[in-house]
Order: C-alpha cells, then sequence, then structure tokens
C-alpha cells in the first residue's frame, strides 16, 4: 500500500473515532448530511478539525494574529507619533495651552494684551492640570547687527518660568539661557543672518504706544533645535526689557504647562472661568499651519495604513486558501463517506472562521498589550532621535515619543480581518461544492 | 540693508541733518569743533574733555534752519544711480525732503517730526507712516536707511574720549554704553585741529573690523561754523559700494514756514 493511501486510512480512523467520541454515528452523519441538520455537531465537528493538523491551525492562527497586531500597533504608533510630533513642536513654537486675549489671537499685537496677570493666574493655578504658568510679551522688532538688519516677531519670557513652558530653553546649544534684563537669545538662523555672535550686542527696535523704542541687548545664546520654523525667528529677551519696548505693563499671554493629550479639555474648562475678551487656546489652535501639516501627514500615513491592512489580509486570505487546498484529497473522501458538499463546504468556512477567530483574538491581546507597554514606556523617543535625529533634521522628532490606545484600532484590525477572512472562504467552499469525490482522492 | 555709519550712530534727532549735510557727523564735528571755548571750558579731566567736546558738537547742530539741495550718487558694482533731492529743516526735530530727479522718482518725499517718519509715494498717491521694520529699507537704494534718516538721539548713549592728537588732526573714540542701541563696537571721529572741521568718521563692529567710512570736504564756513557740503559714506564690507552727497545752494538760519511740516507739503511740497 503506497504511504499516502495509509495516511488517508489512518486519517480516516482517527476522525471516525472522534466523531464516535462526539457522539456522530457514520450513519448518523450520513443522514444528517441528507437533512441538513445537525448544526451544533458540525461546530463541534469544524472545532475539532482545527486541531487534526495543529501546525496547519497554528500557522494561521499565527498569520491573522500577526496582522492584527501589526493592524493596530500600527495605527497606535502612528497615532503616538503624531500627537508626540506636534506637542514637542508646539513646545518649541508656542506653548501647549495660551491663555491670551481673543484680539490679539486674531491680530497679534501687542496692543492686545492681557488685563492684570495676577487674576489669571490664580485662575490657572486652581486647574490641578496646570502643572505651571509663564507670562509672555511678543512684538515686533528690527534687530540691527554692524552688517544687517532683520525683522522678527521677539518673545519677552521670564527667563525663571519659561522653562517649564517651553522646549525652547532647552535647545540653547551656545552660550545660556537668558538670566535677567539687557540680554537676547537668537534662533541660530536669526543669529546666522545678522552675523551675531554670544557676547556682542545686537540693536533691537521696537515700536511703543508714544513712538519709536530701541535697546542695545547683549547675545548671550544661540538657539539651535533643528526646527526652521524656531531657528529662524526666536529672539528671547527678558519680559522686562519686551515691556519697556512695548510700554504694554501686563503680557500678550500667560503660557500654560499641562500634561500630554489634556491641552483641548484643559483649555475648554479654563474658557469658562476667564473674563470676558480672554481665551485659552490649545496647541492645535496656536500652531494651525503646523496642526494643518500634521493633519496631512495623517492623511498620508493613512494611506501607508491601508496599503499594509491590504498585504496582512492578503496573507491571512493565501494562508487560508492554501490550507483548505492542500486538503482537497481529504475532502473528497469526506464526501465519498457520505457528508454533503453544502454541508461541507460550511464546515470549512466555519474552519476558517474559528481559526481567524482565534488568531485575530491572540493578536488583539498582544497589539494592544504592546500598545500598553510602549504608551508607558518611553522607548520609541530616544531610539528614533538617535537612529533618524541627524538625518531628518529639518523635523523635530520628539523626545518623549509614547504610543496612543484608542479603542478603534480594533476595529481597523476586524474589518480588515474580517474581510480578508471571507475572501479567502468564499472561493475554497466554492470549490468544496464543486468538489468531485473521485477526482478529488486521485489528487496529490 | 546695511545701516548708515555716520547717521546712526552721532546723528540728532532729526531727519533734517540730512540737509546740513545728511549725517550727523557731519554737522556734529563741525558744530562741535566750531566752539572749542566751550569744550575746554568743560575739560576738567580727559574724559570731561572729550565729553564737552562731544555735546558742543550736537549743541551746535541745533537751531540751525536750512534750505538745500541735495545731489546724492549711488554707486554701485553694476550701476551708478543720481538722485536730487529739496531739502528743508528747522533744525531740531522737523525736516522734509522731496526728491526731484530722476523723472521716475521724482515726487517721492519723506517727513520726519521727531521720531515719527512719513514717506509719500507719488505712485500710490498716499502717504504711509514706516514701521519699524520698513525703516531698515535702504533710503533710495543708498548705503543710507530711513532709519538712518529718521535717527535717534545718540548724543546720550556713547562715551566718548580723546585718543590721539596730532598736529593736524583730534581723534576720538566713541564707545556705546551698556545698553545702547547701536550694533557697532565702536566709532572712531577724526577732526581737523585746526579747524576743528571733520575728516573722517570709521565705524566698526564688535570684532574690531571696520566697516563703513564716512569721509568729509568742501568745508563752508556759515555762522561761525565749518560745514561741510560733501561726504562719501563707503561700505568697506562690500566693494563698489558708495554713496555720495554734496549739498548745493545751502541757506542756513532762514525762516522755514510752518506749512513745509505738514502731510500737505509731503505730498505736494511747500515752495
Amino acid at each position: 500500500m503506497r504511504p499516502g493511501r495509509r495516511r488517508l486510512r489512518s486519517s480516516g480512523r482517527r476522525a471516525a473515532a472522534r466523531d464516535e467520541e462526539a457522539g456522530i454515528s457514520p450513519r448518523n452523519r450520513h443522514a444528517e448530511g441528507r437533512a441538513g441538520g445537525g448544526s451544533a455537531a458540525l461546530y463541534r465537528l469544524a472545532w475539532r478539525n482545527l486541531w487534526r493538523q495543529p501546525r496547519r491551525t497554528l500557522l494561521l492562527v499565527v498569520v491573522v494574529a500577526y496582522a492584527t497586531l501589526a493592524i493596530v500597533f500600527l495605527w497606535g504608533f502612528i497615532d503616538g507619533f503624531m500627537t508626540g510630533m506636534l506637542a514637542s513642536q508646539g513646545r518649541l513654537v508656542a506653548a501647549p495651552v495660551l491663555i491670551t486675549t481673543t484680539a490679539y489671537h486674531e491680530d497679534p499685537d501687542p496692543s492686545h494684551p492681557l488685563p492684570a496677570l495676577a487674576p489669571l493666574e490664580r485662575i490657572a493655578a486652581e486647574r490641578p492640570e496646570v502643572r505651571s504658568a509663564a507670562p509672555r510679551l511678543e512684538f515686533g522688532a528690527l534687530l540691527r547687527s554692524p552688517y544687517t538688519s532683520e525683522g522678527v516677531m521677539a518673545r519677552g519670557v521670564d527667563p525663571g518660568r519659561e522653562a517649564a513652558v517651553s522646549a525652547i530653553p532647552d535647545t540653547v546649544s551656545e552660550g545660556r539661557m537668558l538670566a535677567g534684563p539687557g540680554e537676547i537669545v537668537l534662533g541660530s538662523g536669526v543669529a546666522d543672518r545678522l552675523d551675531s555672535r554670544v557676547g556682542e550686542r545686537v540693536a533691537v527696535d521696537a515700536s511703543a504706544a508714544d513712538g519709536p523704542t530701541s535697546l542695545g541687548l547683549r547675545v548671550v545664546g544661540i538657539v539651535r533645535s533643528g526646527t526652521p520654523a524656531v531657528d529662524d525667528t526666536t529672539a528671547l529677551v527678558d519680559i522686562a526689557d519686551a515691556r519697556r519696548l512695548t510700554g504694554i505693563a501686563t503680557a500678550t499671554g500667560l503660557a500654560l504647562d499641562v500634561p500630554r493629550g489634556q491641552e483641548e479639555r484643559v483649555a475648554s474648562r479654563l474658557g469658562a472661568a476667564l473674563p470676558a475678551g480672554v481665551t485659552a487656546y490649545p496647541i492645535s489652535a496656536l500652531i494651525g499651519q503646523l496642526a494643518r501639516a500634521v493633519g496631512w501627514g495623517r492623511v498620508e500615513v493613512t494611506v501607508i495604513g491601508l496599503v499594509f491592512s491590504l498585504f496582512a489580509a492578503i496573507a491571512v486570505t493565501s494562508t487560508v486558501v492554501v490550507s483548505v487546498l492542500e486538503r482537497t484529497r481529504e475532502f473528497g473522501v469526506i464526501v465519498a463517506l457520505g457528508l454533503d458538499q453544502y454541508r461541507l463546504s460550511t464546515l470549512v468556512t466555519l474552519e476558517s472562521v474559528y481559526a481567524t477567530a482565534l488568531g485575530w483574538l491572540a493578536g488583539a491581546v498582544l497589539g494592544y498589550g504592546l500598545l500598553w507597554l510602549f504608551s508607558v514606556w518611553n522607548a520609541f523617543g530616544p531610539l528614533f532621535t538617535g537612529l533618524y535625529g541627524e538625518m531628518l533634521s529639518g523635523i523635530t522628532l520628539p523626545d518623549q515619543l509614547l504610543t496612543v490606545v484608542r479603542p478603534q484600532y480594533l476595529l481597523y484590525a476586524s474589518v480588515t480581518i474580517a474581510l480578508a477572512a471571507l475572501f479567502a472562504a468564499v472561493a475554497p467552499a466554492r470549490r468544496v461544492r464543486d468538489l468531485r469525490p473521485a477526482e478529488a482522492m486521485r489528487s496529490e | 540693508m546695511t545701516p548708515t555709519p555716520s547717521a546712526r550712530a552721532i546723528r540728532p534727532p532729526a531727519f533734517a541733518r540730512l540737509a546740513r549735510v545728511g549725517l550727523i557727523a557731519v554737522a556734529l564735528a563741525a558744530g562741535s569743533l566750531a566752539t572749542p571755548a566751550r569744550a575746554q571750558a568743560a575739560a576738567g579731566t580727559a574724559e570731561d574733555e572729550a565729553r564737552a567736546l562731544l555735546d558742543a558738537v550736537i549743541d551746535n547742530l541745533r537751531g540751525l534752519s536750512e534750505r538745500a539741495t541735495l545731489d546724492l550718487t549711488v554707486e554701485r558694482p553694476d550701476r551708478t544711480v543720481h538722485y536730487r533731492m529739496d531739502i528743508v529743516s528747522d533744525g531740531d526735530q522737523r525736516s522734509l525732503v522731496r526728491v526731484s530727479a530722476p523723472p521716475r522718482e521724482a515726487g517721492q518725499a519723506f517727513l520726519s517730526i521727531g521720531d515719527n517718519l512719513l514717506v509719500y509715494s507719488p505712485r500710490l498717491g498716499r502717504s504711509l507712516r514706516l514701521p519699524p521694520s520698513g525703516r531698515s529699507n535702504a533710503f533710495l537704494g543708498s548705503d543710507l536707511s530711513y532709519d538712518d534718516l529718521a535717527g535717534g538721539e545718540y548724543r546720550d548713549r556713547y562715551t566718548a574720549a580723546v585718543v590721539g592728537r596730532s598736529a593736524d588732526t583730534v581723534t576720538l573714540d566713541l564707545v556705546p554704553q551698556p545698553e545702547a542701541p547701536t550694533p557697532y563696537g565702536k566709532l572712531v571721529f577724526v577732526v581737523a585741529a585746526g579747524s576743528h572741521a571733520p575728516e573722517s568718521l570709521t565705524f566698526f563692529d564688535q570684532r574690531g573690523n571696520a566697516v563703513k567710512r564716512s569721509v568729509f570736504s568742501d568745508f563752508q564756513d556759515v555762522d561761525g561754523r565749518t560745514i561741510p557740503q560733501r561726504f562719501e559714506i563707503a561700505d568697506l564690507l562690500k566693494e563698489g559700494y558708495r554713496t555720495t552727497a554734496v549739498f548745493r545752494d545751502a541757506s542756513f538760519g532762514i525762516d522755514i514756514p510752518e506749512r513745509c511740516f505738514t502731510e500737505a507739503a509731503l505730498e505736494r511740497g511747500c515752495f
């Protein structure tokens, strides 16, 4: 007897033994096939069939699990990357939350300053999420060196408090951060164009309500953040100097530090407590252009994600199809033993559904487990900064790159896997329905 | 845009300085050195002497009204442009400059009243107040900027010291005070020892390099003062960049009508 026939007979004996355990006698099985009943038995049979070939089942489960895990993790990572980039860029360009007048937000001119700062600081301090606050006074200024001049939007800051609400002080790569009046910190692009160095003086011209004003300030630090929007525009001065130059006694904004991801909520709650004409703006409202750029980036990444999902679906489909096709001979035997082809196709589909569901479940658990792990462990931030910081010199990679955990990722993965499994089940099921037992049993 | 050395450094706060020599330095030198007695009276120490000299120079710039025609030549490596303009000044805070040639630029006018500078453009048919950023733009493409012309109060922002004397000249160093709104590291002012007329004014950056130099000539004695009628500003960092101003038909100490310092005069002139 040929080895294949021995395996078939042995397999048939094992199947018959399992059927007996399940209470399905050959006669009953035949009768059920004709009557189309016994669905519960069919479900059980499909479940058992999964474990008749554990390696094949395991392969399918692993492929589906991997696809599910990959899709879930991909979206969580992408969202985390985008959110992290927005947050880090925002802390460079603006602040997590900024309290300012509505008029200043619409027309950034120091002639629309905040009223008295102290009440606003008290309101901010009442929110437990607000970790710190720092006043800012932004104004248009002309910087002059012996060689040229440059128009900038200068920012008057409190040197002792600014570091808590901004990442710029951490990017002073030459010299130091402001320590008090009479000093200025320049972005590297501004310093290069002015040809000004640390220790040299620049003249700062501004416009106060009662006429032009000017000061000579010594350059004490150069900012190199790697972000052109910062390096090409930054001019930090002490808020006392900013007040002298503009004649404004208060500030144009009160920058707040709040935990990442809570900017919108904190701004909304603060807004209700602020006086008329004063609003709290979250980071997304402060860096509109950057937020739009990130939005477009998200669209582009969505396309990549869909392509990834397509490949995942192809992997699942091909695995299911191959796992069914290699059982042609087995199906021929089963049909020859009396199970009608409709029920056999149902059996095959059920087996695919079971295996896919197992894989999906395992992938979801693993995927969300990984997402949770990397949402609390900043492993990617230092890794990406180290690997790509130099290459992506125009982009500020976030130091803190944490994944995001959102339930909709499971939906994305489920749709992908379900469609793949459905597609994968249709073709083999049709093939089983058209099966000719005699030909199938002869196939290799 | 490159700042103009002479105007930025020592000019009093009036656009009118262009009318006198266009730049404070010239008038500064002329005025200060035309009143040596005052300087000598105040001289107790070397620092006091230099300070008194500087004060006297600036005091002598004030109060001398003027009407003149200015020929301005702007030289660049690839072109040379000639301008002619009419200038009136009350000698203190107000001045009016109207361009008469070439035809393409004729009608442009600049009115300075204290720290405010208004520009009239015949093409736009309207007057504009220059913001701080716009004031750094080149004045008619020359080595002067609107900001130079509008000027600021620089007298109190420099510490003067006499650093050299010879039979023919006296050399003053002007070092900016700590928060002085000037980007220069030092100005070196050379004047003739005999006539006290200015010979040159050199602007140094904060690394000790000379970046601009004004040279004065064609002196005219006016009311006991020796005032140069020609000056050249050379950009020492860019070869071929030079601006020359020559005053013609200058009348000093005359009555200037109030209507000359109005927006109407900016658009239509006052003579």
